[in-house]
């Protein structure tokens, strides 16, 4: 894994304004992946943009670490269901 | 440019209190926003419009200019200078108020700052400034594309050209690439929001399979036939891999559907220079259907023989 692509939790914590608690209940919940390299905890870069998003839905709209578990793996059906449906409607345009 | 009706937009009355403006707000907000509905451009302008009338609704200051001028928004201005100047002379109120000179361009869209020309007119960039949207940086929308390959296309690496959005991206697709794999190429998305980063490109590859292999991941697979005789007495064959025919001994006393594997003769790994998964062959032994009276007398020794 390149280190450049890997994020300190600490400074995580500090840019976004939320608590170390936050980001570990993320990564328990397996929301994001912390990386562990002699003692320091890193976040790596493609997590960004989901724990971006996840800070969003618990500022925006008061959603708790459970329900933003729940709104994960709601939005995952959504993106593998957008990908099956746009695949199908390719296959059907080689037809029509 | 028009007015916006932001009590609608909230599905509220002029009378709604702070409590019900926030709670309008979190309701629609749940239903619109940007994170729930992914690629829904719809939802991502509605999410926009109702954070705007959050921000001036919510806001007492804001909200008393919104009430006070209403749809003669425009003439807001002149309004609080004739005031002014009601106030200092004494006198009535009068004088109406005509074209301003200025002509303005209907746009109830929002741009990517979030904020409508209406907003930005009544409000003034600097409320854009300092104006406390609760949203943050949004990344742009993904973009998800297919692209259709052949499975003989792929055994190399392969240069295309894709065209997104009006754009043309150069691609190095690397040797290997399976069926429904998703590559995703960074910053080739939809521009962010509020300075937000740019989304991201997503490829799926549709690999139709142009050859008599069967492929798992990076092993192949391929049947080929043995004679008879061949099969019992062992010998030499040459059998087709992907790149080209190699020459194989057959070991004597094969039996149908015997498998053997060719090292480094399968599919190329993906992202791994130089190395290969293995070509397994399934020997299907031909069984003689029409014998010449020679080879039909050969046959008939042979049973006697107890074979």
């Amino acid at each position: 894994m390149n280190k450049e692509d890997l994020i300190p939790a600490q400074e995580i914590c500090v840019r976004y304004e939320v608590e170390y608690q936050f980001v570990n209940s993320l990564y328990e919940s397996g929301i994001i992946e912390i990386v562990k390299i002699e003692e320091t905890e890193y976040i790596h870069y493609d997590y960004l943009a989901d724990f971006e998003k996840m800070i969003r839905l618990h500022r925006d709209l008061d959603i708790n670490l459970e329900g933003l578990e729940a709104v994960n793996h709601l939005l995952k059906q959504i993106r593998e269901l957008q990908k099956d449906n746009r695949r199908l409607r390719n296959r059907l345009g080689l037809y029509e | 440019m028009e007015f916006i009706d932001y009590y609608k937009l909230l599905e509220l009355d002029k009378s709604a209190s702070q409590a019900d403006i926030k709670k309008a707000y979190r309701k629609l907000a749940r239903k619109y926003h940007p994170d729930l509905n992914p690629n829904d451009k719809d939802a991502q302008l509605r999410f926009q419009q109702i954070n705007e009338a959050h921000e001036v609704l919510s806001d007492p200051e804001k909200r008393k200019k919104y009430d006070e001028y209403g749809k003669d928004w425009k003439h807001a201005d002149q309004f609080e200078e004739a005031k002014r100047q009601q106030a200092a002379s004494g006198g009535g109120f009068g004088g109406g108020f005509g074209g301003s000179g200025q002509s303005y361009s209907y746009s109830g869209s929002f741009d990517d700052d979030t904020f409508s020309d209406f907003f930005e007119q009544m409000f003034g960039g600097r409320a854009r400034a300092r104006g406390s949207h609760r949203g943050g940086h949004f990344k742009g929308q993904d973009y998800n594309a297919e692209l259709q390959l052949r499975l003989s296309e792929v055994y190399k690496s392969q240069k295309h050209t894709l065209t997104v959005n009006g754009k043309n991206i150069r691609l190095t697709i690397p040797a290997g690439v399976e069926n429904g794999q998703t590559i995703k190429i960074k910053g080739h998305g939809g521009p962010g929001i509020q300075g937000g980063p740019k989304g991201d490109l997503y490829i799926t590859f549709n690999i139709l399979n142009d050859t008599s292999f069967r492929r798992e991941k990076e092993n192949l697979y391929s049947t080929e036939q043995l004679d008879l005789s061949t099969a019992v007495l062992g010998g030499e064959i040459h059998v087709k891999t992907f790149d080209g025919k190699v020459k194989l001994k057959v070991k004597p006393g094969t039996q149908n559907g015997a498998q053997v594997k060719l090292k480094g003769k399968g599919f190329p790994k993906y992202k791994r220079e130089n190395q290969f998964g293995d070509l397994y062959i399934t020997y299907k032994v031909k069984i003689p259907t029409h014998l010449s009276a020679k080879q039909k007398e050969l046959f008939e020794e042979l049973k006697k023989s107890g074979l």
